[in-house]
């Protein structure tokens, strides 16, 4: 069990470093918007569509303004993360 | 580094409950402490971890739960040629190659002077690598109950989906980005998020290579 616990930490260490340090190696074109994109849509909604996801929006619009009126991303993050608490609980 | 190290706080804050969940998962599995917390010191990686965990507490055999939670790390790929033109990767900096602090560092880095964005980057993995050891300290002994003020374990899951929300505000008009984000969806929906956010990287990819050959 150690074993594949050290097989996973080198592998995912290597996906992580060989490429970045390649000089000559893939080349990133549009993945990092490409991905940020991605990785935001499927933090958001979780599978099936449901009266989740209309509590997920209202979140992101919070965060938004909250993003909007602040100009701090750390602050705004806070703000969304509240107001979705906040309305799991009504 | 304290300006990555201050940078990394909306990631902290949602990491800390996906840990503690995670350390949790582990004990109820019957991992000791110790085997679960090195799982996060070594890898660093939260769904191939949860892959990990979850696999061999259903019997899998270890060695090919450990291939198919590398399977599920096959996008941390795309991270570093990503950022290759703002920050050269050495091997501390590849360690600490989260999702979030990849997309993070993708917004900061080419506004900061180049002397600055090492330092930088390495805060930032930081207070992300040690949010995520605390949370899942904390989990694996048995401190899950932290969370269980109302509305607070649910706040927290979102912190990081308004994080990518914020970072992925400026490319919502890229076609590539939103196409990438359709297909990653779509699989997610499907059940298989991490093979759509391998493909959004593939498409981003090959996004470019579109984009060049439309140019006069």
């Amino acid at each position: 069990m150690t074993l594949a616990l050290l097989l996973l930490a080198l592998g995912t260490f290597l996906l992580r470093f060989l490429p970045w340090r390649a000089e000559k190696g893939l080349k990133a074109g549009q993945a990092g918007p490409a991905l940020v994109v991605a990785l935001f849509l499927v933090s958001a909604f979780g599978p099936p569509p449901s009266s989740e996801w209309l509590r997920a929006l209202l979140a992101l619009l919070g965060t938004y303004m909250g993003a909007r009126l602040t100009g701090n991303l750390g602050l705004a993050v806070f703000l969304g993360a509240g107001l979705y608490g906040l309305l799991g609980l009504l | 580094m304290k300006r990555g190290l201050r940078a990394a706080w909306p990631i902290a804050l949602g990491y800390f409950p996906v840990a503690v969940a995670f350390g949790a998962l582990g004990a109820q599995a019957g991992l000791s402490p110790l085997w679960v917390q090195l799982t996060s010191l070594l890898v660093f990686a939260g769904t191939s971890q949860f892959a990990l965990v979850g696999l061999l507490a259903q019997g899998v055999p270890p060695l090919l739960a450990a291939l198919l939670g590398l399977l599920l790390n096959l996008r941390h790929a795309f991270y570093g040629p990503a950022l290759r033109p703002y920050l050269k990767g050495g091997p501390v900096e590849a360690f600490f190659l989260t999702d979030e602090v990849f997309a993070v560092a993708l917004r900061a880095l080419p506004t900061l002077p180049p002397g600055e964005r090492r330092g930088y980057f390495l805060g930032l993995g930081l207070g992300a690598y040690l949010s995520w050891n605390l949370g899942t300290a904390l989990g694996a002994l048995g401190a899950q109950g932290l969370l269980a003020f109302p509305g607070l374990g649910e706040a927290l899951s979102f912190a990081l989906p308004a994080l990518f929300f914020l970072l992925a505000l400026p490319h919502l008009k890229n076609p590539v980005a939103l196409l990438a984000g359709g297909v990653a969806l779509g699989f997610h929906l499907l059940g298989q998020t991490a093979w759509g956010l391998f493909l959004a990287g593939v498409i981003g990819l090959l996004g470019k290579g579109l984009g060049e050959r439309r140019r006069p």
